[in-house]
C-alpha cells in the first residue's frame, strides 16, 4: 500500500516535469590550497533515490555536497544530471544548512519568498503553500527570531521546496535539534520527500537518522566511497524495529573500524588509571606521545567496562583538536 | 489589567532617570536665592528660562534656532550623503577599496577643527565654511560605519542568497544592506552628536545668526543668562537629534530583539 503510494507520486511528479535529477559523479577531486579533501570520488545517484552519507568530521562529505550544489569550484573530475552538465541544471538544486540562515529582517512568509519570481500575488499563495507543508502557515508574519530552532529549518525546509527542486542537498540540517524535534523533522523529511519524489542527499552524522530516511547509506573516508549499503526497510521505519537497530549496529561498526583503521589524529596506549566520578568519569591512558586523560560518561563506562592495561585508540576529531604556540 | 500600584510603580520607573537632574536644578536655584552663588558666574535656572521666555516671544530666540538647526540639517545631509555613498561603494567593491580607503583613512587622522585656518582662507567667514566643516566632521562617522557594516554581513547568508538565485541588486537589497543596516545606523547617530560639536564651533568663528552667535553676543554683554540658555538649547536639540536616530532604529531594526521595546 505504502509503495503503491509512492510510485502513484512519483508517476505524477515526473509527468508534471518535476522528478528528481539523476546524479552522476565521477572522478571528483578537491584541494583546498595543499590539503586534499576528495580524492577521485565516484558516485551515482538514480532519479528519485534518498541518498544518506556518513562520515566522520572533515572526511569530505560536506566538501561534496557543497560542490553538487555548485557553492566550490571543482579541482577534478565532473558532475552530471540527468546527463547533462551541472551549470545547466544548476538552478533545479536547493540545500539545506545545519543552520537554518534565514534573514533576520525578514518576516516567515517573506523568507520563504526569497528568490521566487513572479507576481506578488502568486508569490505569496506559494509562499503560504510551502509553509502549510511544513505546517507553520499561522506563523507567517512572524520574525524569524520569535521561532524555535526547529520551526527555522522547517521555514528553510519551506524555503527549499518552494522552489520545487529536482535534487534536494540536506547538509546535516537536523544535527542542532533536540531528539524529540528530530525526529518530528525526519518523518517531515520523509513525507515531503515522497510526496514531490526528488533526489535526496543527506550529509548526517547519525546513523539512526541516515537508517531512518535513507534508500542507500554511503561511508566517505578520507575522500572516498568506502561503504555503499541499500536500505531494504519498508517505510515508515520506526526507530524501536529489530531490523532497524541491527543496521544501525552494523553501519556504526563499519564506522568504527574504519576510525580504527585510520592512522590520523590517534594514539595508541594503555589505560593506567580509572577514575569513576558521578556522571563524568576520567579515564587515563598511557600512550607513547605521552599522558592522555580522557572525559569518558560514567553510563558509558558502565556500558562498556574498561580495565587497567587494556590497550585503546585515543581518537581525536580533527576540528577538536586546538593548537597553540609552544610559550 | 494593570493594578493601580503596578501603574503607579511603572509612573514611578519612568520618573526615576529624572530626579537627579531636578535635585541639581532645585539646588542651583536654592543656592541662588541664598546668594551662594554669584549670577556672574551662573545665572539662577529661573533667570535663563526668563531670558528664554523673552526671547521666544520677540521672535529672535525661533530665528537662531532655525539657522542653526538648518546649517547642521544641511551639513550632515552633504557629508552623511558622501559618507553613505562611499562607504557603500568601498563596502561592496574591493577595487574601490583598495583605490580610495588608503586616501580616506589619512584623512580621516585629521581633526576637523585642525582645518579652521584652512577653511577660512578657502572659503572665507561664510556659511559654505561652516557647512564645510559640519560636512567634513559627520563624514567619517557615517562612511566607516557603512564600510565597516557592509563588510561584517554574514557571509553564510550570502552565500544562501546566492544559491537561492540571488545576485546584483536583489541580493543586496535583500541580504548586504539590511545586514549592514544596524552598523549604518550607529555611524549616523554618532554622526549626528558630532554635528553639534562642529556646529557650536562654527558658529562661534563667525555668523550673523544662529545660537553660536547669540551666545557670544550675549558674552559680550555679560548676559550670563543668555549664554546658559544657548548651552542648554545645544544640549536639546542635541538630544532631539539622538531620541530621531533612536526612532529610526526602532522602525527600521524592528526585526532585532535588542531594539524592539515590546
Amino acid at each position: 500500500m505504502q509503495v503503491d503510494n509512492l510510485e502513484l507520486a512519483q508517476v505524477e511528479a515526473v509527468q508534471s516535469g518535476s522528478g528528481g535529477l539523476a546524479v552522476e559523479v565521477s572522478g571528483l577531486v578537491k584541494h583546498f590550497g595543499e590539503r586534499q579533501v576528495l580524492h577521485g570520488l565516484d558516485l551515482s545517484i538514480p532519479a528519485g533515490e534518498f541518498v544518506a552519507i556518513v562520515g566522520r568530521s572533515g572526511c569530505g562529505k560536506s566538501t561534496l555536497l557543497r560542490q553538487l550544489a555548485g557553492l566550490d569550484t571543482l579541482s577534478g573530475g565532473a558532475i552530471g544530471f540527468d546527463g547533462k552538465a551541472r551549470d545547466t541544471l544548476g538552478d533545479q538544486v536547493r540545500i539545506m544548512y545545519q543552520e537554518a540562515r534565514l534573514l533576520p529582517w525578514r518576516t516567515v512568509i517573506q523568507n520563504v519568498a526569497l528568490g521566487l519570481p513572479g507576481s506578488r500575488a502568486q508569490v505569496r499563495a506559494r509562499a503560504e503553500e510551502a509553509l502549510a507543508q511544513v505546517g507553520l502557515a499561522d506563523r507567517a508574519e512572524e520574525w524569524p527570531s520569535r521561532l524555535s530552532g526547529g520551526q527555522r529549518q522547517r521555514v528553510a525546509l519551506a524555503r527549499a521546496l518552494i522552489h520545487r527542486p529536482r535534487l534536494l542537498l540536506l547538509d546535516e540540517p537536523l544535527g542542532a535539534l533536540d531528539a524529540l524535534t528530530r525526529i518530528e523533522m525526519q518523518r517531515l523529511i520523509e513525507q515531503i520527500w515522497r510526496q514531490h519524489a526528488f533526489t535526496a542527499l543527506l550529509v548526517t552524522h547519525d546513523v539512526a537518522e541516515a537508517v531512518a530516511l535513507a534508500d542507500r547509506i554511503l561511508l566517505i573516508e578520507e575522500g572516498r566511497i568506502t561503504f555503499d549499503e541499500p536500505v531494504g526497510l519498508p517505510r515508515p521505519r520506526e526507530h524501536g524495529e529489530a531490523c532497524f537497530a541491527a543496521l544501525e549496529s552494523r553501519v556504526l561498526k563499519r564506522l568504527m573500524t574504519v576510525e580504527a583503521l585510520n592512522p590520523r589524529n590517534q594514539l595508541r596506549g594503555r589505560v593506567t588509571e580509572i577514575i569513576i566520578d558521578k556522571v563524568l568519569s576520567e579515564v587515563v591512558v598511557m600512550t607513547p606521545a605521552g599522558v592522555v586523560s580522557a572525559a569518558v560518561p560514567t553510563s558509558a563506562l558502565s556500558e562498556f567496562p574498561l580495565e587497567l592495561g587494556t590497550d585503546v585508540l585515543a581518537v581525536f576529531k580533527s576540528n577538536d583538536v586546538v593548537l597553540a604556540t609552544a610559550d | 489589567m494593570t493594578s493601580p500600584i503596578a501603574a503607579l510603580r511603572n509612573g514611578a520607573k519612568g520618573l526615576l532617570p529624572w530626579v537627579v537632574p531636578i535635585a541639581i536644578l532645585v539646588v542651583w536655584e536654592l543656592s541662588a536665592i541664598f546668594g551662594w552663588l554669584s549670577t556672574r558666574i551662573l545665572p539662577e535656572p529661573l533667570a535663563v528660562l526668563k531670558a528664554g521666555w523673552t526671547l521666544a516671544l520677540s521672535g529672535e530666540l525661533w530665528t537662531h534656532i532655525r539657522v542653526s538647526a538648518g546649517r547642521a540639517l544641511a551639513g550632515f545631509a552633504i557629508g552623511g550623503g558622501l559618507g553613505l555613498v562611499l562607504g557603500l561603494l568601498t563596502g561592496s567593491f574591493r577595487k574601490v577599496e583598495v583605490a580610495l580607503d588608503t586616501t580616506l583613512q589619512m584623512i580621516r587622522n585629521i581633526p576637523p577643527l585642525a582645518l579652521i585656518p584652512l577653511v577660512i582662507l578657502w572659503f572665507g567667514i561664510d556659511e559654505v565654511a561652516k557647512l564645510f566643516l559640519i560636512s567634513f566632521g559627520v563624514f567619517f562617522a557615517v562612511y566607516i560605519n557603512t564600510f565597516h557594516g557592509i563588510r561584517s554581513v554574514d557571509p553564510a547568508l550570502i552565500e544562501m542568497g546566492r544559491s537561492y538565485g540571488l545576485s546584483g541588486w536583489p541580493l543586496y537589497r535583500e541580504v548586504i544592506l539590511p545586514g549592514a543596516l544596524a552598523s549604518i545606523l550607529v555611524g549616523v547617530r554618532y554622526a549626528l552628536g558630532f554635528m553639534w560639536v562642529i556646529l557650536i564651533v562654527a558658529e562661534t568663528i563667525s555668523a550673523q545668526a544662529g545660537i553660536g552667535y547669540m551666545t557670544m553676543n550675549a558674552r559680550e554683554f555679560l548676559q550670563t543668562d543668555v549664554v546658559l540658555l544657548g548651552i542648554l538649547l545645544y544640549a536639546l536639540l542635541g538630544k532631539l537629534a539622538d531620541v530621531a536616530a533612536r526612532l529610526l532604529e526602532r522602525r527600521w531594526l524592528r526585526w532585532n530583539g535588542a531594539y524592539n521595546a515590546a
